[in-house]
């Protein structure tokens, strides 16, 4: 006999001969038997029409099908991946701080959130967030400006030479390479420098000049004379005058046979270059030439 | 091409295969319920996916579905089968004493296929049931022909056995 000839011989796959041997044994009409009695068997009734308005009814009608779903599924990952964009984007914008810059002869005028105003002198950069200033009044400053700060919390302007506390006041900070100078003209101003802290009251000015503490004669007015489109110098070596000339005509300087450490005290107007130039070689007996937008300035005895 | 995606192709498929997936769900774990739940099931999953089915695919799909919805999950109930009466309309063995026997007879063999595994009763039930052929039952349950047989030849073996008390 094969192998599963009981199986078999149900499906009809016995040959004669195999069949014949089946048929002899004892246990052939048992399983006669068996195979009659399971054909009349019958499993429970299923009705499948009514399954499958079954179906219909709870599953297929009030369900959306997948693939019409599909396509809005797509839309809504490439949505979801837009918003993310967007407000990522939205975010960082706004905690991108607030830049306002000028330019070599040029000025700007920078009105703060809470009413604080900045004027900025020529080639001079300010930063600071407008969405944290209600948390934190803080400017960061390259260059020179002068500010009107509304009374309110801690006033900072930070400089790479060190910073400037106040509450509410009127000052000045110049802050150039190897220059750092802050007036004040209102109230009380706190300058840290080096992590030193110096109390400027009203009318003083603290001035470092390549690190080192100079002492600075004392403002006049109740502005800086930058405002009013004059740059004033007391005591202060000529290099940082002829800087400040360049930037405030946009122009280059040379010097020759003058020795730019010679400390100027004056002021020149920052409108009219040529008298600009005369009020600075006056009282330091030089003379100068102009070419274009060079000038050059050189000892008074060297040439002519 | 024609889709299962469209009314009178699911429609069909359902009424050429659902009775079988019930059947078959109801050999295996007796419980009839059970089995109704898992023809709406299995032709649930496949109208979703009736995009991703071929019509000759449809049909090992919703066994594939039906299966797994209950594996290791529902523990086998006694399975309760009808006996419809024989054919042959004998009168001579239409004897009280006849009738007593035939009516022993069908409660061994119901106790007898409620004693087989699960495998061997549902192989046993499609075929002698519902006219499966091994072939068919063999890729209903994912498996070879001979696998079936084997089952097959088990089951009768055991049913034998069973019956005749050996």
């Amino acid at each position: 006999m094969q192998e599963n000839y009981l199986a078999k011989w149900l499906s009809d796959e016995l040959s004669e001969e195999e069949l014949r041997e089946f048929k002899s044994s004892e246990a052939y009409t048992s399983y006669q038997k068996l195979k009659e009695a399971s054909s009349r068997l019958a499993a429970p009734d299923f009705d499948a029409d009514q399954a499958l308005q079954r179906l219909k009814d709870e599953h297929i009608d009030n369900a959306p099908k997948v693939i019409t779903l599909n396509p809005f599924k797509k839309f809504l990952r490439v949505a979801a991946v837009i918003a993310v964009l967007i407000a990522g984007s939205y975010f960082y914008i706004n905690t991108l701080d607030e830049k306002v810059s000028t330019e070599f002869a040029e000025r700007s005028e920078v009105v703060l959130p809470d009413d604080s105003e900045i004027f900025l002198n020529a080639d001079s950069q300010i930063s600071y967030s407008k969405k944290n200033w209600d948390n934190k009044r803080n400017v960061d400053l390259k260059g020179e400006a002068f500010f009107k700060v509304a009374k309110g919390k801690k006033f900072t302007v930070s400089t790479d030479h060190g910073t400037v506390a106040v509450l509410g006041t009127q000052f000045n900070v110049e802050n150039r390479k190897g220059f750092f100078e802050v007036t004040c003209y209102e109230g009380l101003v706190s300058v840290t420098h080096n992590n030193k802290e110096s109390k400027l009251p009203a009318g003083t000015s603290f001035l470092v000049i390549n690190g080192n503490i100079v002492s600075a004669g004392t403002p006049d007015g109740s502005a800086p004379s930058w405002m009013n489109n004059e740059s004033s110098f007391e005591s202060i070596p000529l290099k940082y005058v002829f800087a400040e000339l360049e930037r405030q005509f946009n122009i280059k300087v040379t010097t020759e046979n003058i020795d730019t450490n010679l400390l100027f005290t004056g002021s020149f107007n920052n409108t009219d270059l040529n008298m600009a130039l005369k009020s600075i070689s006056t009282p330091s007996k030089t003379r100068f030439t102009i070419d274009g937008d060079n000038v050059l300035f050189y000892a008074g005895n060297t040439l002519q | 091409m024609s889709n299962v995606c469209e009314d009178h192709v699911f429609s069909k498929v359902f009424k050429t295969h659902s009775k079988t997936v019930f059947n078959y769900i109801f050999y295996k774990f007796g419980n009839e319920e059970k089995a109704h739940d898992a023809v709406q099931e299995a032709f649930v999953k496949l109208w979703q996916n009736c995009a991703k089915v071929s019509p000759e695919k449809a049909k090992s799909y919703v066994y594939t579905i039906a299966n797994n919805l209950y594996l290791n999950v529902l523990k086998a109930e006694k399975v309760r089968l009808k006996h419809a009466d024989s054919l042959v309309k004998d009168r001579t063995h239409e004897s009280p004493e006849f009738l007593m026997e035939e009516k022993e007879y069908k409660k061994k063999l119901d106790d007898a296929i409620n004693a087989l595994p699960d495998n061997q009763r549902t192989t046993f039930l499609l075929n002698r049931i519902d006219g499966k052929k091994y072939a068919e039952i063999a890729e209903m349950e994912g498996v070879s022909v001979k696998a079936i047989e084997k089952r097959m030849h088990l089951a009768l073996k055991s049913l034998r056995e069973q019956i005749d008390g050996i």
